[in-house]
C-alpha cells in the first residue's frame, strides 16, 4: 500500500511542479501561455495518477480519462477560442504585479495550512500518510488558486481557466480521499467538466460577437 | 411511520429517468420530422413521466421503497413527490411552450433552433429526474451539474446581449458553486468509507451513509456541511449565492423560466435536504445555522423584489424569497417543519409556475414586460388577469389559498421550536410579499393604461394552448387551499424521511 522512497520523491516532485503550473496558469498574461501552463498541469496530473497507480489499480482508468478530457479536449477548446483574436488578457481587478505576489503568498500559506491540518480534510488513515498528505495539500492549494483566479479576473476566458483549476483541485483530492470510487462516477465527473468548458466557451464566443470583447465588466445589461 | 421499510426491486425509477433522455435523443437525431412531432413527443414524454411518477407515489404510500441496479436508484416517498412535481410542471410547461414559442420566434433567428430547444428541454427534465431518484452521493453531484449543462443553452436561447450575459453568469456561477458541492460529497463519501463500517461501494449510497454519519469527526462534518450548503445552496438560489437566479430566470424563454423557478431550484434544495439532514441527529446545532440562512434569504429576496420594475425579475426575486421559506421549514429538521417545508415546496411549484405563465402571456400579447409600460389589461385578458391575481394571493399567503396553509405550518413549526425571531421575519416577509405581488398585479391589470394607442386594440387574450395550463394550475392552487388534506398521505411519508429530529 505504501510507496517506496524513490517513488515518494517522484510523487512529491510532480506535486510541487504542479503547484508552479497553477500559479503560471493564473498569472501568465498571454492567454495562450496560460493555456499552455494548463496543458502542462494536465500532463502532470496524468503523470501523478500513473505514479499512484501501482498502489491503486483503478487509477490507470482514471489516468486514461484525464488524458482524454484534460490533456486533449479542454486545451483544444481553449486554443480554438483564442485563435485569431488578441490574446492579451484584460487588466484584472488586482494589477499583474501585486497579483503575482498574492498568488504566491496564497500558495505558500494555503499549502502550509492544509499540510499541517490535513486531518480535517481527510478522515481516512491513508490521508495522513506522507505522500497523500502532500497530495491533499496540493489539491486544496490548486482549488484555492482557481477560486482566486475566478474571483479577481475580468477576462471571461481567464475565468474559464480558473474554473478548470478549481475542478483539477477537486479531482486531485480524490486520489487520497476516495481511492475506491467506481469508474462510472469518475467518468461522469470528468465528462462534465469538459462539457462545461465547451458550453462556457461557446457562450463566451457569442458574448464576444455581441459585446465586442470578452470583458466580463461590460456585461452590465442586467443589474439588480 | 414506524413500520418496517419494504424494499422492492423495480425498473420504474430507471424508466422515469431514461424516458426523457431517450426522447431528447430522438428529437436531436430526427431533425427532419418537423416541429409538431418534436412538440408532441415532448408532451407525451412528460405525460408518461407524470403517470409513472404517480404510480411510484402510490406504491410508496403502501410503504414500499423502489430500488434499481442494487440500490443505485432509490425512490421513497420524498423522491416520488419530487418526480410527480417535475413531471407535472414539465408537462404543463411543454404544453404552454407550443404556442408561446410558435409566435415569438417565427421571425426570430432562434426559430431555427427549435429542435435544440425541445431536445434540451427533454434532457433537462431527464437530468432533474435523475437527481431526484439517485441514491449515489457522487451521482447526485453529477446529475445536478448535468441539469446546469442541459439548461445553460436554454437560458441563452434568444442569443441576444441580455440572454448571453445571463447564460454566461448562469453557467459560470453554478459550476463554481456545484464544485463546492462535489468537494462536500467527496468528503462525505471519504468520511463514511473511513469509518470502516460500510463495505466497498455502499459508502456511496446516501441511505447507507445515514447510519454511520455519527462516527465522523466533528471538524470533518462541519467542513462537509459548509461545502454542501454552499454548493447546493448556490443551485437552489439561497442568498447570498443567488445573483445568477434573477438574470437566468428573467432572460430564459418563459417555459424555461417556469421550469427553472418552479422545479429546478427545488430539486437542488431537495439535494441539500437529503444530504444535510443526515447530520442533524448528531449535530442538531446545524439547524440554527440553516434556519438563519433561510430567514436571511426570504427577507433579502422580497426586499430586492420590491425594487423591481421588470415583471420576470420581480418573480425571480420572489422565488429567492420563497426558497427561504422552504429552507427554513426543511432546515428545522422536525416533522412539522419538514411537512411545512415540503408542502410549501409543492405550493410554490404550482403558483410560481402559474405566475410565470401569466407574465409570459402578458409578454406574448403585448410584447412588454416592464410594469410601467403596462396597465389596464383586465378587459382584454380576463383569464390571464384572474389567474395572476389568484397566484398573487396564493403566494402572499391569503386564506383559503394553498400558500396560507404551508406558511402557517412553517410559522407553527418555528414557534414550536422556539425560534420566534425567525417566525417574525417569516410573517414580515409575507406582508411584504402581499405588497409586492398585489402592487404589480394591480398596475398591470387594473392601473392606468400606458400602452401606445395603436397596440391597445390589438391586445387579445392568449390562445387556449397557453391559458389551459394556467387554469389547471390556478384550479390546483384553489383546490389545495380548500382541501389542504389532499396531499397529506404523500407529504406525511416524505416529511418522515427528512424529519431526522423526530416529531
Amino acid at each position: 500500500m505504501i510507496p517506496g522512497a524513490m517513488h515518494t520523491s517522484l510523487i512529491e516532485t510532480l506535486s510541487l511542479t504542479l503547484l508552479i503550473t497553477s500559479v503560471a496558469a493564473v498569472e501568465m498574461r498571454r492567454l495562450k501561455f496560460s493555456a499552455v501552463a494548463y496543458l502542462c498541469q494536465a500532463l502532470l496530473i496524468v503523470g501523478l495518477l500513473l505514479s499512484f497507480a501501482p498502489v491503486n489499480r483503478a487509477l490507470y482508468w482514471w489516468a486514461a480519462t484525464a488524458l482524454v478530457t484534460k490533456v486533449i479536449l479542454t486545451p483544444w477548446f481553449l486554443f480554438r477560442s483564442i485563435r485569431g483574436v488578441d490574446d492579451r488578457e484584460l487588466k484584472p481587478v488586482i494589477g499583474f504585479g501585486p497579483s503575482a505576489i498574492i498568488a504566491a503568498l496564497l500558495m505558500l500559506s494555503f499549502f502550509r495550512l492544509t499540510h499541517g491540518r490535513v486531518a480535517l480534510l481527510a478522515p481516512t488513515e491513508l490521508g495522513q500518510l506522507g505522500v497523500f498528505r502532500t497530495n491533499l495539500a496540493v489539491a486544496s492549494t490548486v482549488f484555492a488558486l482557481g477560486l482566486y483566479a475566478v474571483l479577481t479576473r475580468r477576462d471571461a476566458i481567464k475565468t474559464v481557466i480558473g474554473l478548470c483549476l478549481l475542478e483539477n483541485g477537486v479531482h486531485l483530492s480524490l486520489v487520497s480521499l476516495a481511492p475506491g470510487l467506481p469508474e462510472t462516477a469518475l467518468f461522469g465527473m470528468a465528462t462534465e467538466v469538459v462539457v462545461t468548458v465547451f458550453l462556457l466557451l461557446y457562450v463566451i464566443g457569442g458574448v464576444r460577437q455581441a459585446f465586442g470583447s470578452t470583458d466580463t465588466f461590460r456585461l452590465r445589461e442586467l443589474r439588480w | 411511520m414506524a413500520g418496517k421499510v419494504l424494499t422492492e426491486t423495480s425498473l420504474l425509477p430507471a424508466v422515469v429517468l431514461l424516458l426523457p433522455i431517450l426522447a431528447g435523443a430522438i428529437v436531436f437525431s430526427a431533425t427532419r420530422l418537423g416541429r409538431a412531432f418534436q412538440q408532441g413527443l415532448c408532451v407525451l414524454t412528460a405525460a408518461l413521466v407524470t403517470g409513472v411518477g404517480t404510480w411510484m407515489a402510490y406504491r410508496t404510500l403502501q410503504g414500499v421503497v423502489l430500488t434499481t441496479w442494487s440500490n443505485e436508484l432509490r425512490v421513497d416517498a420524498l423522491s416520488a413527490l419530487m418526480v410527480v412535481i417535475i413531471g407535472g410542471i414539465g408537462l404543463l410547461a411543454s404544453v404552454y411552450s407550443v404556442r408561446y414559442l410558435a409566435e415569438s420566434t417565427t421571425e426570430h433567428p432562434a426559430a431555427r433552433r427549435m429542435g435544440t430547444f425541445y431536445g434540451l428541454l427533454m434532457w433537462f427534465l431527464g437530468t432533474m429526474l435523475w437527481g431526484c431518484v439517485t441514491n449515489n452521493v457522487i451521482m447526485l453531484y453529477v446529475a445536478i451539474e448535468a441539469t446546469t449543462l442541459t439548461s445553460g443553452l436554454l437560458v441563452a436561447f434568444y442569443w441576444d446581449r441580455r440572454a448571453l450575459e445571463a447564460g454566461y453568469k448562469y453557467l459560470m456561477l453554478l459550476t463554481i458553486g456545484i464544485t463546492f458541492a462535489l468537494f462536500g460529497c467527496v468528503l462525505l463519501y471519504a468520511g463514511a468509507a473511513a469509518t470502516n463500517k460500510l463495505a466497498g461501494a455502499s459508502a456511496l449510497l446516501i441511505s447507507d451513509i445515514r447510519s454511520v454519519v455519527q462516527y465522523l469527526p466533528s471538524g470533518t462534518a462541519a467542513i462537509t456541511i459548509a461545502f454542501l450548503v454552499i454548493g447546493f445552496g448556490t443551485k437552489a438560489g439561497i442568498a447570498p449565492f443567488h445573483p445568477w437566479l434573477p438574470d437566468a430566470h428573467a432572460e430564459a424563454p418563459t417555459p424555461i423560466s417556469v421550469l427553472l423557478s418552479g422545479v429546478m431550484i427545488k430539486m437542488a434544495l431537495y439535494a441539500l435536504a437529503r444530504t444535510v439532514s443526515i447530520f442533524y441527529p448528531t449535530w442538531p446545532q446545524v439547524t440554527i445555522f440553516i434556519v438563519a440562512l433561510g430567514a436571511f434569504t426570504m427577507l433579502l429576496g422580497i426586499i430586492l423584489a420590491l425594487t423591481q420594475n421588470d415583471l420576470k425579475r420581480l418573480l425571480a426575486y420572489s422565488s429567492v424569497s420563497q426558497m427561504g421559506y422552504v429552507l427554513v421549514g426543511i432546515g428545522l429538521g422536525t416533522y412539522l417543519g419538514c411537512y411545512g417545508g415540503l408542502f410549501h415546496l409543492l405550493n410554490h411549484a404550482l403558483y410560481k409556475s402559474l405566475l410565470f405563465m401569466c407574465v409570459g402571456a402578458v409578454i406574448y400579447a403585448t410584447g412588454a414586460r416592464r410594469i410601467t409600460d403596462l396597465g389596464g389589461l383586465r378587459n382584454q385578458m380576463p383569464i390571464t388577469s384572474a389567474c395572476f391575481f389568484l397566484g398573487a394571493l396564493a403566494i402572499a399567503g391569503f386564506p383559503p389559498l394553498n400558500g396560507f396553509w404551508s406558511k402557517l405550518t412553517i410559522y407553527l413549526a418555528l414557534a414550536r421550536a422556539g425560534l420566534w425571531w425567525a417566525a417574525v421575519i417569516a410573517i414580515l416577509t409575507s406582508i411584504l410579499t402581499i405588497a409586492v405581488m398585489v402592487r404589480a398585479g394591480y398596475r398591470v391589470f387594473w392601473g392606468d393604461r400606458h400602452l401606445g394607442s395603436a397596440s391597445v386594440l390589438s391586445v387579445r387574450e392568449v390562445p387556449a394552448g397557453m391559458w389551459v395550463p394556467m387554469v389547471v394550475l390556478a384550479v390546483a392552487c384553489g383546490l389545495l387551499g380548500i382541501y389542504p388534506q389532499l396531499p397529506y398521505p404523500l407529504l406525511d411519508r416524505a416529511a418522515t424521511v427528512l424529519a431526522t429530529l423526530g416529531r
